[in-house]
């Protein structure tokens, strides 16, 4: 694990919240802080460089921009499973896949333009010969999305 | 309904928010469009929740949230309700969905789980049970990450 100083964390801690949508967003997060803007934008430069900050973007309500998604849980052979995660991973449409201590041993969910398109990644997913079994779980009610990591 | 542009506009501010001191003028110029439109629009879709979040993507393991774990329960039909709003009131849990069952999964309730220590999923999980006096569930600890990219718009 990385240490992080004071500073980092405070930063940090703030840009797990929106940031505001004027011209100059920097500066506001910078005000807000108590701190220069161009130590702010080092600040954010430094810990991308070391992977603490994956990015800073926009996120979207898929259902509501008409993207159909779903969760998909694999069998694969124990022996397998790296390779299959690999056939999976290669679908831009896969944003997460995780291999998990159960019997369904990969977990994977999908974004795609349409639930049509869903199906299709599915079959030909469900094609490879090293997977046992395969559960669509696509998501019926969602009580919530905010991942947030307190520093 | 959402306009072609905007779709443009999702799909270039999904990307990196540039470390400029003018950030939203340089996407708003690969856009084709001025910064105060850009701007207008965002506002739009945050007040519509069509925009989620603008923020931060961290590596959670970076940050010393070393341990994930999906919790899958099975929780009859007319408890649902109240208990996804049972999970989604604990802070470790970052989701909260219910799900079409499995074939051979009968669960139907699923939280993520995200702490500093294994025990940490444990006890959030065993905290939720109690709570919402539901004991047939499955905690699935993630033992590798394949991928965990932001959904292409």
């Amino acid at each position: 694990m990385n240490r992080l100083n004071a500073l980092d964390k405070r930063i940090l801690n703030r840009l797990q919240e929106d940031i505001e949508f004027v011209a100059t967003p920097w500066k506001a997060m910078a005000g807000d802080l108590g701190i220069a803007e161009q130590l702010l934008l080092e600040r954010i430069k430094a810990l991308k460089k070391k992977g603490i900050i994956r990015r800073i973007s926009a996120t979207f309500n898929t259902l509501k921009i008409g993207f159909a998604s779903t969760l998909v849980a694999v069998k694969a052979a124990p022996s397998k499973v790296d390779q299959v995660a690999q056939r999976i991973n290669a679908y831009k449409e896969v944003t997460h896949n995780y291999k998990r201590n159960a019997r369904y041993n990969l977990w994977f969910t999908l974004v795609a333009k349409d639930k049509h398109s869903i199906s299709r990644i599915i079959k030909q997913i469900k094609q490879d010969q090293t997977i046992d079994q395969l559960l669509d779980l696509p998501a019926t009610k969602l009580f919530k999305i905010d991942v947030k990591f307190p520093l | 309904m959402l306009t072609r542009l905007d779709r443009k506009i999702i799909r270039v501010i999904s990307q990196e928010l540039p470390l400029e001191e003018r950030p939203f003028k340089l996407l708003a110029a690969k856009i084709g469009i001025g910064e105060k439109m850009l701007l207008e629009r965002v506002r739009f879709y945050k007040k519509n929740d069509i925009l989620r979040k603008y923020a931060v993507a961290l590596n959670h393991l970076k940050v010393g949230f070393r341990y994930n774990a999906m919790a899958a329960w099975n929780m009859p039909a007319k408890y649902v309700q109240e208990a996804g709003a049972i999970m989604a009131s604990f802070p470790q849990v970052s989701h909260c969905y219910e799900r079409k069952r499995g074939k051979d999964w009968n669960y139907n309730l699923y939280a993520m789980i995200h702490t500093r220590s294994k025990r940490g999923c444990l006890e959030a999980a065993r905290a939720i049970a109690k709570k919402t006096d539901c004991k047939d569930y499955q905690l699935l600890f993630s033992t590798y990450e394949y991928k965990k990219s932001a959904a292409q718009l």
